[in-house]
């Protein structure tokens, strides 16, 4: 049928807007008839189109003669007595002729922007989009399949999800990419000269397609023969497992929209040759001509690897995988790994591990076993001998292994901060009694080094070099902190004339912050603020260039034991059982999380924003403010809130019965994309993954047990597994010279599979379990040394909050916590175990324990990325959760997702 | 519209149309066309001279003139503006709503018009209008909508179903 057409190129691919009506009758008949519609190899003449839609701009509804010649006399009408005349025509006719005419009228009406617009406009309309509805475009055509799985769209949708990428590593990984490409096709050519007759010219005229495609279902020749040889010419490389699978240089067409799209984001539209279609239409039907029912473009399942020659990375795969990824944390699939590979048990901390922090491939740990050791991840092996220099246990640590870094700083109970080599491992500096007292927490960025101790004082060091007119130099205008003899006034030395222009050698102590009544227990530095977490129960926001304190949030009802700041949002989790949100903006506490049962110990939240909420935020803060007021005025919200809501608090419910805070920039919950994600560890040894509900509650939507990680993950837990065993009496584990045998009895029968148990690790095991009454009688000591500094008078308060914190505890727990007044967190032991009576837990293990029985577990610190949570623990095994769950896909996508915050 | 009261006459331009068809304007509602602002400015003087407009015809210059005339006084649009890493919304005030009840073809040759000429407040909702039509629609449903030919295989449709089922449970 098409072939009586005197343009050849009619056919569903090339159903221009600008040749409607003469192909009406092709078009009706072809359109059902899904056969046809690649079957038409044979049209290669593409100039007509081009003439046929300039054409048709001038003057639509003339160029009907090919199909009927038009008498003159009509031809000379007006378009307005044209329509009338047709109309008077249209209506002798029978309904069933109009029904017909309508039909075939059909396609002048509904057009497909695919073909007909640009792909930056195409682009740009997609992008209003969601994923969902975009996959469903996807299954339309081949043509609305190319230009909506599109790489930069979906880069565009992988951001507006509130997910980070880790840009450097998709640049590096692209650059390698092409250079790799490129060496392996300069090779291939060189050892096939022969060949080079056949593949050159195919190579030479792809690329002249390449050009003008705009994805709009490219492939070239028909033949799989033909698709399969640039894909063995460039394809055949090893490596990257999923590039060769997919991609030939065939499918070209994402070159261009990549070239153009990328183009788009920045530059104005005029740039782009877009109203001006003629200059697209030939290659546009050139390539339809082309395409093979065989060869689906972009293939099935995406790859990394876009196949263009500049080896860009595929956006698209990045998003599924992502996404898969995300399924994988909901549904609670992961596999565990433990620090030390299960067979190298040698290489464990000997005693319980305080401090950890990952980066990429590496994790430093720090124990109370005085030493510092430097993992690799992907081994789970050490990358070097363990760091010897702390006279007492390793309580905080950062590290920077890029190589402009290339550092580790510690702090211990020894008071001391050590500086180490991150790469030689060797100690490179030593801040003698940086503290008088232990140093429980450390944060550095490029300029500050920031220490905190359970010596009530926060001290800030400076990383470089500074003189006094350096921008990072201290202001001591301002009153608020302690400044050493040597910190210059540079305003009154200025006025003065006398300006000495000594500058500060690296890693002086340049102020002292005081203010917090007991330990500061955390510290976090972002862009210039300090925050600081306390056994005080308050958390405080200095400045770190003068030195003052900002602000003071309270809420918390007992010690502050951890507390992340993201510049928006302040997360702490407390001795109280609870993490708390709080907008730091302007201090309101927007979500109250319970689930703990203990000590909320560690905690990192990553709240995925989207780009550029913060006055969405602000904006939708006040509209559930004005909500609340409204119900208050209406008095469908009480007034005084009664002691149970008080103490529920708020977990982030939007409703105004539940509305706690009031006037935050921040709405209830803190505002989150739905990817958002806190995780706690507690003294319970649980660790919670926090998801939020529908209604914005944050909720726990995963409990993990660190026991059972070391199980699943090959080594022996430490802790006797009770549904397996019968339960340790608790004598044991309050008697320091407990047998050993115990522990090694339940890793052998725990992991019959592993039978090199080495006598080394038993031993240090059986040492570790010591030490651990050691730690719990230190930590009853901290406690009741900080409850002497100065909060006797809260302490009736608290313990009723605790009593009735947990109305599910039993009775005998509750009556434990009664009977023990509040603690402020004092953050790891101190080297005096004092023997009082360990009775420290009230808390509530879901596996069976007696009440009084040895804590085994207490997480300690833990910090997820994308694809996994690390934890460490009174446990000397370092336990992990990968959510890849050994997914092969998930796992090469997971190298770029950005890391959590 | 034309009735504007103004306290000056707004000084006229002219342009020619794709079909040699002379339109004037007052300068500040063709100026909403950053390419025409652009080249008014690089001719400088008075603009006495017709612009020719190639890509464009009387009838869709017409319509975009007319959306011009309506938006003359909105802000101008910023150049550097980080919208496009933003969640977009597909809202559309209700003139535009109306301003965009056109037939397909007169609504993809504003699009494209105003992508030629650069006038992103007019893109954005063409753009915004074409996004409408297919969400929440089914497949077969946005293939009505703008008689879209599947040309898929039954084999090659159930495979790119499966493939997508990624997405699906959430």
């Amino acid at each position: 049928m098409a072939a009586s057409i005197p343009n050849s190129s009619a056919g569903p691919f090339s159903s221009s807007p600008y040749t409607p009506t003469f192909r009406a009758p092709s078009m009706i008949n072809s359109s059902f008839k899904i056969d046809e519609g690649y079957s038409e190899e044979t049209r290669s003449q593409t100039g007509s189109d081009t003439v046929m839609r300039t054409d048709s701009r001038l003057g639509e509804g003339l160029d009907q003669e090919a199909q009927y010649v038009l008498p003159d006399y009509i031809l000379g009408m007006s378009e307005g007595e044209r329509s009338e005349f047709c109309y008077a025509i249209l209506r002798s006719l029978q309904t069933s002729s109009i029904a017909g005419l309508v039909e075939r009228l059909n396609p002048l009406l509904h057009l497909d922007p695919v073909i007909y617009l640009p792909p930056e406009v195409t682009f740009q309309i997609f992008s209003y989009l969601d994923p969902e509805t975009l996959l469903r475009a996807s299954t339309l055509s081949r043509s609305w399949r190319s230009r909506t799985l599109d790489s930069p769209l979906w880069k565009l949708l992988f951001g507006l999800e509130g997910w980070t990428s880790n840009t450097q590593q998709v640049r590096k990984y692209e650059e390698a990419e092409k250079l790799r490409k490129a060496e392996m096709k300069e090779r291939k050519t060189r050892a096939r000269t022969a060949e080079d007759m056949d593949y050159e010219p195919q190579t030479h005229k792809k690329r002249i397609r390449e050009k003008p495609l705009f994805g709009d279902g490219a492939a070239t020749d028909g033949s799989i023969h033909n698709r399969l040889q640039p894909l063995t010419l460039d394809g055949s490389q090893e490596g990257t497992p999923a590039w060769g699978e997919q991609h030939g240089l065939v499918e070209s067409d994402d070159t261009t929209t990549n070239g153009t799209d990328d183009k788009m984001q920045d530059v104005a539209f005029h740039d782009i040759p877009g109203g001006d279609q003629s200059t697209m239409s030939p290659q546009t039907s050139n390539s339809i001509a082309s395409i093979s029912p065989m060869a689906l473009d972009p293939p099935v399942k995406p790859s990394l690897i876009l196949s263009s020659p500049d080896a860009k990375i595929n956006w698209q795969y990045l998003y599924k995988q992502k996404r898969r990824l995300e399924e994988n944390w909901n549904s609670g699939r992961y596999s565990n790994f433990q620090l030390p590979h299960p067979n190298h048990q040698e290489e464990a901390h000997t005693e319980c591990v305080y401090t950890i922090q990952y980066s990429g491939k590496y994790l430093v740990s720090g124990s109370r076993d005085k030493t510092i050791r430097i993992w690799n991840l992907d081994t789970q092996r050490l990358v070097q001998p363990p760091l010897v220099g702390h006279a007492a246990s390793v309580l905080c640590l950062q590290f920077d292994e890029r190589p402009e870094q290339d550092i580790v700083i510690t702090g211990g109970s020894d008071c001391h901060v050590l500086l180490w080599r991150f790469s030689t491992g060797e100690l490179i500096k030593k801040l003698e009694k940086a503290h008088s007292e232990s140093v429980l927490n450390l944060r550095f960025d490029d300029t500050y080094l920031v220490t905190c101790s359970k010596d009530k004082t926060i001290k800030v060091w400076n990383r470089k070099e500074l003189r006094p007119t350096d921008d990072a130099y201290p202001r001591t205008t301002t009153a608020g902190a302690r400044f050493p003899s040597y910190i210059i006034n540079l305003q009154q030395q200025v006025e003065g004339q006398t300006l000495r222009a000594k500058s500060l050698k690296p890693y002086s102590l340049i102020m002292t912050l005081e203010g917090h009544g007991a330990a500061v227990n955390a510290i976090q530095i972002l862009d210039g603020r300090i925050v600081s977490a306390s056994g005080d129960r308050s958390i405080k926001v200095w400045d770190v260039r003068n030195g003052s304190s900002i602000k003071t949030f309270t809420g918390h009802t007992k010690g502050i034991a951890c507390v992340q700041y993201d510049g928006r949002r302040i997360v702490s989790g407390s001795s109280d059982e609870t993490v708390r949100i709080f907008c730091s903006e302007t201090g309101a506490e927007v979500a109250c999380l319970q689930g703990h049962n203990n000590l909320v110990r560690t905690v990192q939240a990553q709240f995925s924003d989207l780009p550029g909420n913060e006055k969405e935020l602000a904006a939708e803060a006040k509209a559930i403010d004005m909500q609340f007021l409204e119900a208050r005025e209406k008095g469908l919200v009480p007034t005084e809130f009664t002691r149970e809501q008080r103490r529920a608090r708020n977990a982030g419910s939007r409703d105004p019965k539940d509305i706690f805070a009031f006037g935050a920039k921040l709405p209830p919950g803190g505002g989150s994309s739905r990817w958002a994600r806190i995780v706690s560890g507690s003294y319970d040894e649980t660790v919670i993954i926090w998801k939020r509900e529908n209604d914005g509650r944050w909720a726990p939507s995963k409990t993990l047990l660190q026991h059972e990680a070391v199980r699943a993950a090959g080594g022996r837990p430490r802790r006797p597994v009770t549904h397996n065993h019968p339960p340790i009496p608790a004598v044991n584990a309050v008697n320091q010279n407990q047998p050993q045998a115990v522990p090694i009895q339940n890793g052998v029968a725990n992991n019959s599979h592993l039978h090199q148990a080495s006598l080394a690790h038993a031993t240090a095991q059986s040492a570790a379990q010591a030490q651990l009454f050691q730690h719990a009688q230190a930590l009853q000591a901290a406690a009741q040394a900080g409850q002497q500094a100065g909060h006797t008078t809260t302490v009736t308060v608290n313990v009723a909050a605790t009593t009735t914190n947990l109305p599910h505890q039993p009775a005998a727990a509750t009556t434990a916590a009664t009977a023990q007044p509040a603690q402020p967190v004092q953050g790891p032991p101190q080297q005096n175990p004092n023997p009082a009576p360990h009775h420290h837990h009230h808390h509530h293990h879901p596996a069976p324990q007696p009440v009084g029985g040895q804590v085994n577990s207490r997480v300690f610190k833990l910090q997820f990325d994308a694809r996994r949570i690390i934890c460490c623990s009174q446990d000397p095994t370092i336990v992990g959760w990968d959510f890849a769950n050994g997914d092969k896909d998930i796992i090469q996508a997971s190298q770029f997702f950005g890391e959590a915050v | 519209m034309a009735a504007t009261t103004s306290i000056e006459t707004p000084q006229k331009i002219l342009l020619t149309t794709s079909d040699n068809v002379e339109l004037k304007v007052d300068r500040d509602v063709a100026e909403r066309s950053i390419l025409i602002k652009n080249l008014l400015e690089d001719l400088g003087g008075e603009g006495t001279e017709a612009i020719p407009i190639p890509n464009v015809n009387e009838a869709v210059m017409k319509k975009v003139l007319e959306w011009c005339e309506q938006h003359r006084k909105d802000a101008p649009a910023t150049q550097d503006d980080d919208s496009d890493s933003r969640k977009k919304s597909t809202d559309i005030d209700e003139w535009d709503q109306k301003f965009m009840q056109v037939d397909q073809e007169m609504l993809f040759e504003i699009i494209l018009a105003a992508n030629y000429l650069d006038i992103k407040a007019l893109l954005d909702v063409g753009c915004k209008t074409v996004a409408n039509m297919i969400k929440g629609k089914s497949p077969d449903e946005i293939r009505k909508t703008f008689n879209i030919q599947n040309d898929f295989t039954p084999e090659e449709e159930d495979q790119i179903r499966r493939e997508n089922e990624w997405a699906e449970d959430r």
